[in-house]
């Protein structure tokens, strides 16, 4: 056990160095340039460019930049390029917006899954399975930003209430209502970024339920005369359960993510819009360190992952 | 377990469903809260940047800095100049050429400085008054002055020619000069001028023997720093604004010429990066009279100039090098390397402007309050709030709401927002224009018949009704539609699909048995390319190819990423045909855009647009301070592009406003009396010229009377 | 039952005259899937949807096409679904051919109709070629380092690709020489490696050689390190950058999307063959002297599938929305060509004003989606061994 752990630290160590090779080689290689110098503003003339690309540093060699960008990140002295402020402030900031969104999200994906998938897989084929069913791929087909449309202008309209942002503009900031306020302009993003999420997973719940339900010893215990909520819930969910332990460990990753498409919709200030406007920016400081950050949680995730495997089921030898 | 599985997510929706009874709705935010009503709320797409007028370059933090900032002019209704910071000012212009001892003066014979000066001021004298070509330019001399020759030295970095660095000294043993101060900038000094002291006088000063140049090697250049170093002719416009006294900086400070001679320091500090360096790279020197009066020379003439002045203005106090060194020391940063750009002030900046600056909440809000102590009187509103709502559906939501005050309709929606009686709009034309344009450098472009010819055989009136649901117009050439500058009297390209195959034809391209247009058995084909995220610009690119696919050219279409687009096929000029636009300022300098210089790579000629007419055109405008003139001009030189077709001017979008229809403005009269009117949109088009004196009233007022 | 050997019926009795009918393992397991009629369904949709696509190619091509999908008529944007059209407007040439507009007209009154069809092909091909990609490196990889987890990566095995990408890199750059020289080099190592590996035991390898046997990682750390690496970048981000970068054709687009979503599948199958590999039947396997890859692809593959099955069907919805996402931002496939995802990225501007240009893409993935998933369920009922009830 020690010993996968031990191999397994270094492998990820240097899984870590290639990604963040990689990532900066990537940056540097897609064209245009930080949105600083952008070259058809007529303001800008040659010379302006080339000072902020030596301020930059792009002007010196490739793996020179790469030693001077990640000294930076590590002493924490990075700054971004839009606005000069420090990198890692700005993610910490943007991350403690995302952070409800994306506990709440996570919650309600997982507490709603498994009511939907495992009645959909013990009753196969009935009404109840092929409704859900469709509804799931309903939800996986038609893109996002519809229903997020439909559901603001349903609830704005009937119940005159505030949606967006992250607060009731206005309201000052202290006490139950405020609370309850916040709870609230929560509740309709996370309710569509987990719309997805409970779609997808719920199929996966039912379909590993599926499995075990038609394994030998679930039949034994059905003819054994089990009632049949104990077959069901204590014996085959125990064992179809194995498979989700692990995914626990890749919910990590999620924390540096978010949908952009949903935070625009709803002006949420959340991690997924800076990135993205860092991307469309060039703003390589920010895109590299939201990446590493990235990559760092993803491979902790992985690691959580494979123990959570090894110790669950006993079959498994590494 | 089961019932797990079941209680667990129901509690849950339970909580979170239960927490609306605690929102506040709509109504209670806005007719509930009186304090509603002495804050404006505007909503913007992306969140501001940098809140400093010298270093930013996006629209958010424009929209800020307007209010916080303050500059020492702006325009008025009427697009005039009015002052702001700036009480007043007088341009005029220092001339000055070197004595051409060699020169044969007509009814003097060779003269040297004080002869000629005599010889000046006596013609002066006498003729001042007079009519003719000679005289008036005459009457515009104040004085004449007679400048010593004198010695100096300048240093300059050379590579040899194995490319090493080599500091040349070079002697100017510079002859003796005549300075004139003239009442008005006069571009055409010298030709006139020419007329008296002989047609060759400055054409035949030659500088290079007055130049010595060490090392040795170098001598072969003594020609071009002659040209260089001793122009025969120099024009320095020069700019005298006189300040406002007792104008506070939102800390208290009084404002001075201090404030703007940092200002103009500050832009032009290699170390800040500014964007606007260029703007400011004609000045010669900001000089300081007194503490209420800044003289600015100039290089050259420069016509431009002068609006550069509506810049906000800084406070030195709080930015200059001791200030930044200790803002550095106290925030435990190197004094060294701390600049303008790392400073506090970006992120709250102070300035002289009707509002100050409390709170910024990145990518959520931006606060400001209203400034007691602005020179013009505090504003209206006591609060503005800038929100930071990216998706444009959302911002119409709150818009009806109530929570946001003023809403940019899609064209779509313009015709149902001006009917709603809740509302009020306004519209007005945008400042530039959309294009197609032709690399004039690729067959089948060099030819001006085919490029008439594709603009004939688009419906631009169809697209202006059906895409823009009639929100725009058309124009005919590069000039912004509501200035002076535009000639109107150029009419547009008729849609004409027949005459245009005629032309085609005349060109050589006939229909082939396939349909398509072919001349020498090649078809006629090529690629029109645009940039994404823009859909109106993607419709235009497919009805292009469709008109043009119907009289048989064979159109293939590529919509790239902006970065993309502009690196790897704009400035590369590796592309046939492309859908554009221009956002323009006021003033009419082209130069950038059209000069035949401006052709290389990351210049903005990328067309290869090259006319002499129009190139002398360009300098004289930007050259001329006089406004009749510069129309003048401007209208000769819209009628040569439009000739032309460099490219197919399409139309200009208009934006449309709405508010909500208690706002108003509100005056106050000497006495006491408080007069309500109606917002009325300025010539062109600029609503919230006014916007210190609006008001929003808890009712809609009615107005009697309007004329 | 675990294990088949369907080829062997009852044995028949001395006479030889019953003999059950003998049926090959692919007519058995059609007419078990023949019997579940949902899938059958799915099925029939797919193939009919399918030969619409192969028939739109030919329907919507062309300078004057049967179905115009390009045809602008700007006085008739917006239509709704099943709209006659306004004949006084229009040229003859523009009249659709239906009669009507079947689906209504976009923003700039192209005939949404025909526009679905032309995207058909192209959106059927980016889903299923995607996934498809997806899918095989993922059980490929998964299964090799479920499987083979603990054979070790000896510095031969890690030389040889290394030198042989250096060589063509450097015949691709010019540089024949060098490359010439690191190919050979490479392929050298390469064959002997191979010489070892087949000929175990007994030969000895020349001394300075012997470095290149070293072991270094096992081939399970190789596995997850390239699943982690490629985890680690936001798949998003990732194809539009590559996009941008390359031509943007629409193959470039599949492969780039299939390259990138492989390790789901591959997370699981690995998961599932370390629970597999312990189990009996694959002892019994071995001990039967069944070849690896034989065991791998005909015993334990089947058993893994079930989750690969349901990533699959979700792929392919994923891979057409991930095309409208990028043509929203103007990637994917240039102008005018239609697909389902550019029609749909159009829409959004329009959710009040036209729902059908959302709705009617919407749907057709939808369907294709519930037919593919329909179709899966019913082959893993067929191929899964746990589930099925042999007589």
């Amino acid at each position: 056990m020690l010993a996968f752990l031990g191999r397994s630290l270094i492998q990820k160590i240097i899984t870590l160095f290639f990604v963040s090779v990689i990532s900066f080689l990537i940056i540097h290689l897609a064209p245009g340039e930080p949105s600083q110098i952008d070259p058809l503003n007529p303001k800008f003339t040659q010379e302006v460019l080339e000072r902020f690309r030596k301020q930059f540093h792009l002007d010196e060699p490739l793996y020179k930049q790469y030693y001077i960008f990640y000294r930076d990140l590590l002493t924490g002295k990075s700054v971004s390029w839009k606005d000069s402020r420090p990198v890692l402030g700005k993610i910490y900031e943007r991350f403690l917006n995302s952070l409800p969104l994306f506990i709440l999200g996570t919650l309600i994906t997982w507490t709603l899954s498994f009511p939907v998938g495992i009645p959909a897989a013990i009753r196969r084929g009935s009404l109840y399975d092929r409704t859900t069913t469709f509804l799931a791929y309903l939800l996986i087909s038609i893109p996002g930003f519809f229903f997020a449309y439909i559901l603001i202008i349903f609830v704005v309209s009937r119940f005159h209430v505030p949606v967006i942002g992250m607060e009731t503009f206005g309201l000052s900031s202290k006490g139950w209502q405020f609370l309850m306020d916040r709870v609230w302009h929560l509740l309709l993003p996370s309710i569509l970024g987990a719309a997805g999420g409970i779609a997808v997973l719920s199929r996966y719940v039912r379909s590993q339920m599926l499995e075990v339900e038609s394994q030998d010893y679930v039949r034994t215990a059905r003819a054994k005369g089990l009632p049949a909520d104990k077959v069901h819930y204590k014996h085959a969910l125990r064992n179809a359960l194995l498979p989700f332990v692990t995914m626990f460990g890749l919910i990590l990753p999620g924390l540096i993510g978010g949908s952009v498409i949903i935070e625009s919709i709803f002006s949420w200030p959340g991690m997924g819009r800076m990135a993205y406007e860092a991307i469309l920016a060039r703003d390589y400081p920010v895109i590299l360190t939201v990446n590493f950050i990235s990559a760092i949680l993803v491979l902790i995730g992985t690691f959580i992952s494979d123990l959570l495997y090894m110790v669950v089921d006993p079959r498994i030898r590494l | 377990m089961r019932w797990i599985l079941i209680t667990v997510p129901t509690l849950l929706i339970l909580f979170l469903l239960q927490s609306y009874i605690w929102v506040p709705t709509y109504e209670e935010q806005t007719r509930g809260n009186p304090e509603r009503l002495s804050e404006y709320i505007d909503a913007s797409i992306g969140d501001a940047q940098i809140l400093n007028p010298i270093l930013s370059a996006d629209s958010a933090s424009s929209a800020i800095e307007s209010k916080v900032f303050e500059g020492l002019i702006d325009r008025d209704e009427d697009l005039n100049f009015r002052g702001r910071l700036a009480t007043h000012w007088e341009i005029f212009e220092e001339a000055y050429f070197y004595v051409n001892n060699d020169a044969w003066i007509p009814n003097l014979g060779r003269a040297d400085a004080e002869g000629v000066a005599r010889f000046l001021r006596e013609a002066i004298r006498t003729r001042k008054q007079g009519d003719d070509p000679v005289s008036r330019p005459l009457g515009n001399i104040e004085k004449v002055e007679v400048l010593p020759a004198k010695t100096f030295e300048v240093l300059k970095q050379e590579k040899d020619a194995g490319g090493k660095a080599v500091t040349v000294t070079i002697r100017v043993a510079a002859p003796p000069r005549i300075r004139f101060v003239l009442k008005e900038v006069d571009q055409e000094l010298f030709r006139h001028l020419s007329q008296l002291l002989g047609r060759e006088y400055f054409s035949s000063f030659d500088g290079t023997r007055f130049i010595g140049v060490y090392p040795e090697a170098f001598s072969r250049k003594r020609v071009v720093y002659g040209r260089e170093l001793l122009p025969a002719t120099e024009h320095n416009p020069v700019i005298v604004f006189h300040l406002r006294p007792n104008v506070q900086f939102h800390d208290g400070h009084v404002f001075d010429a201090y404030d703007v001679e940092f200002t103009y320091e500050a832009i032009m500090n290699p170390r800040n990066l500014s964007p606007r360096i260029a703007d400011y790279e004609p000045v010669k020197a900001v000089e300081i009279l007194d503490p209420l009066t800044v003289r600015i020379v100039y290089k050259d003439l420069y016509s431009p100039a002068f609006s550069t002045w509506a810049m906000g203005i800084l406070p030195a106090h709080l930015l200059n090098a001791d200030a930044l060194r200790e803002e550095a020391k106290r925030r435990g940063m190197d004094p060294e390397t701390f600049s303008l750009r790392q400073s506090e002030l970006t992120r709250k900046p102070i300035g002289c402007g009707p509002f100050r600056f409390r709170e910024w909440k990145s990518d959520q809000y931006i606060v400001l309050d209203r400034f007691e102590d602005y020179w013009e009187g505090p504003p209206n509103y006591r609060k503005y709030t800038f929100r930071i709502v990216p998706d444009l559906l959302t911002q119409e939501m709150e818009f009806y709401a109530g929570t946001v005050d003023s809403y940019g309709a899609r064209p779509h929606q313009v015709e149902r927002l001006r009917k709603d009686p809740a509302y009020q709009s306004f519209t007005g034309l945008s400042l530039g224009y959309t294009y197609i344009g032709y690399n004039m450098r690729r067959e089948p472009f060099k030819d001006p018949r085919v490029r008439k010819a594709l603009g004939m055989a688009i419906d631009v009136d169809k697209i202006i009704t059906y895409v823009l649901y009639g929100q725009g117009e058309r124009i005919t050439g590069p000039f912004p539609k509501q200035t002076d500058f535009y000639n109107h009297a150029i009419k547009p390209l008729p849609y004409d699909p027949d005459g245009a195959l005629r032309l085609l034809a005349e060109a050589g391209w006939i229909r082939g048995t396939d349909g398509w247009l072919e001349r020498n058995g090649k078809r006629l084909q090529f690629t029109l390319i645009t940039n994404q995220a823009n859909p109106i610009r993607e419709d235009i690119l497919a009805i292009a190819q469709d008109s043009w696919k119907q009289i048989g050219i064979d159109v293939r279409t590529d919509v790239l990423e902006w970065a993309v687009f502009i690196q790897e096929r704009v400035n590369k000029f590796d592309f046939d045909a492309l859908v554009l636009g221009w956002g323009m300022g006021i003033d009419p300098d082209l130069y950038q855009i059209w000069h035949s210089s401006q052709t290389g790579p990351n210049q903005l000629n990328f067309v290869a647009f090259e006319n002499q007419e129009a190139d002398d055109l360009i300098i004289k405008i930007r050259q001329e301070y006089d406004h009749k003139r510069q129309v003048a001009y401007c209208h000769l030189l819209h009628e040569i592009i439009a000739g032309e077709h460099p490219y197919t001017f399409l139309f200009v979008g208009k934006w449309t406003a709405v508010l909500d229809k208690r706002i108003v403005i509100k005056d106050v009269d000497p006495d006491g009396t408080v007069r309500y009117s109606r917002i009325r949109p300025t010539k062109i088009g600029s609503y919230t010229f006014h916007f210190n004196k609006w008001i929003k009233l808890t009712e809609v007022p009615r107005f009697e009377l309007e004329g | 039952m675990i294990g088949t050997n369907p080829k062997s019926g009852p044995t028949p009795p001395e006479g030889g005259v019953l003999a059950a009918p003998k049926k090959t393992l692919f007519q058995e397991n059609w007419s078990l899937f023949r019997k579940n009629r949902l899938a059958m369904v799915g099925l029939i949709i797919f193939v009919i949807f399918f030969i619409i696509a192969a028939a739109s190619v030919f329907l919507t091509s062309g300078r004057d096409p049967i179905f115009d999908p390009a045809l602008v008529r700007l006085q008739e944007k917006l239509r709704p679904p099943l709209a006659k059209p306004k004949l006084e407007t229009l040229k003859p040439e523009e009249v659709p051919k239906l009669g009507i507009y079947l689906f209504g007209t976009d923003d700039l009154g192209r005939d949404v109709f025909s526009r679905m069809l032309q995207g058909a092909w192209v959106s059927l091909t980016v889903g299923f070629v995607a996934v498809g990609i997806a899918v095989v490196i993922g059980v490929f990889l998964g299964g090799i380092a479920g499987y083979y987890g603990n054979k070790r990566i000896q510095v031969g095995h890690l030389l040889s690709p290394i030198l042989l990408i250096g060589g063509v890199i450097g015949l691709v750059y010019g540089q024949t020489g060098e490359g010439l020289f690191l190919v050979l080099l490479g392929l050298g190592v390469a064959l002997l490696l191979l010489f070892h590996w087949n000929e175990r035991g007994g030969q000895r390898i020349p001394a300075g050689l012997s470095i290149l046997f070293v072991n270094l990682f096992s081939v399970d750390l190789l596995i997850i390190g390239l699943i982690d690496i490629m985890l680690c970048f936001p798949s998003f981000f990732l194809i539009l950058t590559v996009v941008a970068l390359l031509p943007a054709s629409i193959y470039n687009i599949m492969i780039v999307i299939g390259l990138t979503s492989w390790m789901g599948a591959a997370r699981f199958v690995r998961a599932e063959f370390l629970s597999l590999r312990e189990q009996d039947f694959v002892t019994a396997a071995r001990a039967l002297g069944v070849s690896n890859w034989r065991i791998i692809f005909r015993h334990m593959v089947p058993n893994a599938m079930a989750p690969v099955l349901v990533s699959a069907t979700i792929g392919i919805a994923n891979a057409i929305l991930i095309e409208a996402a990028l043509s929203f931002l103007g990637f994917g496939v240039p102008p005018p060509h239609a697909t389902w995802g550019n029609i749909l990225s159009k829409g959004k501007s329009f959710i009040f004003d036209a729902p059908w240009l959302t709705f009617v893409p919407g749907f057709a993935v939808l369907i294709v989606v519930l037919a593919f998933n329909l179709f899966g369920e019913g082959l893993r009922d067929v191929l899964n061994p746990k589930l099925k009830e042999r007589h």
